[in-house]
């Protein structure tokens, strides 16, 4: 419009740009700069990335390896079918050290619905000490033997923080302080929030603000899991919805909670075998496996005949909702 | 945690004063709204009010703990873990009992033995630590009318005759167990509201709920429309409120 060439208005954007950028660099504010990067810097960075196991290979197969780091994966289900289950045996395996195959890292446990049992994890976390000592045995090599040295009971659970939220304004306030306490404690590598659902289902009479404050939750938890090079994982609960002529069991929060999660497995009943469905994944297809949650934590199915039936090793405490009322 | 007001957040004078003219006084207020909102109430610059949040969000926030440092404590009291049933294997499928601290419950169809379950949890309760219960009183919501008083001292004299050798003893442990009864959903919620008080009064150890179902299933009919929601905000108002107390005095529900 001035009457000047394309390349001299350019010119004069970029000098005007620089100007600003100067200012920016001085007030120190804001972290995250826009980061750009080529997707040949994302493969390798991606290729390189760890998983976190899950101690059930059909599991970790399903998922490419095992839970993903700088992703937010969320787990639906029933109550009862075993969604805390595999949280602990997560905030576990995330310690495992680097020569086992693990990422040696730290584990924050958010807890909402209160049904976190440290005795469950003290059962978790000397079987998976017990199967690394199994294969250290085995090997017989000089690492194996040092990090073991490091890997103990009480190790693993010094470094799971438990943060119990009693009511959705905790929660948020503590997803708020994650970021200054990850700088912190630099090693922690999973972010489990057990029971996302929980406190923002019940009495909460403006469905607006729900989704408002569920939206910048998930943009938290984004930059958090980004940010930090961290798995986030979630728990939600599963809600019936009424369609025209049976219903159906759907997660919770609804349909725009849906986005949020990049990795969604769904955990259900099939007669007594309980089941894990990959729903929604960028990279992986969608299939179903089964699995069980034994003493010793969350397992494969065992294939031969002789097949023992998920034992009774609900620790846990289960509110069940008001659908099934058996009395 | 979340009505806690803004000034005790230790936010300065003329902030909270500016805040409370729009009507923003506790921190669910501060937190709900969000960022740009803030920055237009507030007057500051992004950065500052990032800063604001953090500091609103640590006068809520819980605190941390580690996983080992709740071993430790359970270890050092382990009665405080886990009320026993004193059926030896229930107690193995339980890993300890019925736990403190977390609501359990329990199912079955009529007849199975629910409530006689619950009475014979009552008795525990009351004994002394040494014989594996939690020497304190007994708070028995009854919705059905089914509890009996007489077959409670019969579960007693018979389960325990060593220890209740006396007639005394028996009515002492009787007189431990504060039985209400309540016939609405509305009565069980202001019941469980009152609680609180009782439990630090007069030392409670135990809160039996007998049963749920039943005032639900009365009042709440699950074909009006408008009654599903109802009934699960009922339900889930109770059992938060269940779960703040079983956590709070680290009593089993």
């Amino acid at each position: 419009e001035i009457g000047i060439s394309k390349e001299e208005a350019l010119e004069a954007l970029q000098v005007v740009r620089q100007e600003c950028r100067g200012d920016a660099t001085r007030t120190a504010g804001a972290p995250g700069t826009s980061r750009k990067c080529t997707a040949l810097e994302l493969l390798e960075q991606e290729q390189a990335q760890g998983f976190i196991i899950t101690f059930c290979s059909a599991l970790d197969n399903i998922l490419g390896g095992g839970v993903q780091l700088t992703k937010i994966t969320e787990i639906c289900g029933a109550p009862g079918v075993g969604k805390t289950q595999l949280c602990m045996q997560l905030a576990v395996d995330v310690q495992i050290p680097e020569c086992f195959g693990g990422l040696a890292g730290e584990a924050v446990f958010i807890d909402t619905e209160g049904s976190f049992m440290v005795e469950r994890v003290v059962d978790i976390a000397t079987a998976c000490v017990q199967h690394c000592q199994l294969i250290a045995e085995a090997d017989q090599e000089e690492d194996h033997l040092k990090a073991l040295e490091t890997f103990s009971l009480e190790n693993i659970l010094s470094h799971i923080y438990y943060f119990r939220c009693r009511d959705y304004i905790e929660l948020l306030a503590q997803v708020y302080l994650l970021p200054d306490f990850l700088s912190e404690h630099s090693k922690v590598r999973l972010v489990v929030i057990d029971g996302i659902a929980f406190p923002f289902r019940h009495d909460f009479e403006d469905l607006s603000l729900r989704t408002r404050l569920l939206n910048g939750l998930a943009q938290q938890l984004i930059i958090i899991a980004n940010d930090h090079k961290a798995a986030v994982v979630l728990t939600n609960q599963m809600t019936t919805r009424i369609g025209q002529s049976q219903s159906t069991l759907v997660p919770a929060l609804g349909e725009s909670w849906g986005h949020a999660a990049t990795v969604r497995l769904i955990f259900h009943w099939d007669n007594n075998q309980r089941l894990a469905t990959l729903y929604k994944s960028p990279s992986q297809k969608e299939s179903t496996i089964p699995y069980h949650v034994t003493p010793h934590g969350f397992r494969d199915v065992q294939l031969p005949a002789v097949t023992q039936k998920p034992e009774g090793t609900e620790m846990n405490p289960r509110k069940r909702p008001r659908r099934e009322e058996e009395k | 945690m979340a009505a806690k007001k803004l000034r005790r957040a230790r936010l300065s004078q003329e902030l909270c004063e500016r805040l409370s003219r729009h009507q923003i006084t506790t921190c669910q207020d501060f937190l709900c709204l969000s960022l740009l909102d803030l920055m237009k109430v507030t007057g500051q610059s992004y950065c500052n009010v990032q800063k604001l949040l953090c500091k609103v969000s640590l006068a809520c926030a819980p605190k941390m703990q580690t996983a080992y440092e709740m071993t430790v404590r359970r270890a050092v009291n382990p009665s405080s873990a886990f009320l026993s049933t004193s059926l030896h294997s229930l107690d193995e499928v339980l890993h300890g009992g019925v736990p403190c601290g977390s609501l359990t419950e329990i199912t079955s169809p009529p007849g199975c033995g629910k409530t006689q379950f619950c009475i014979m949890m009552s008795v525990l309760a009351t004994l002394p630590i040494s014989m594996g219960g939690l020497d304190g009183a007994v708070i028995y919501i009854d919705t059905e009318s089914a509890f009996s008083a007489e077959r409670l001292i019969e579960v007693a004299g018979n389960r325990f005759p060593a220890y209740f050798d006396s007639n005394e003893k028996l009515f002492s442990m009787t007189r431990n167990i504060y039985l209400y009864r309540e016939l609405t959903c509305g009565s069980v919620l202001k019941r469980i509201k009152s609680l609180e008080e009782e439990i630090i009064s007069k030392k409670v150890k135990l809160i039996i709920i007998d049963s749920v179902a039943s005032v639900v299933r009365k009042e709440f009919d699950t074909k009006l429309q408008g009654n599903l929601t109802e009934r699960s905000n009922f339900l889930a108002r109770g059992a938060s409120l269940l779960k703040y107390l079983a956590e709070e005095f680290s009593i089993p529900v």
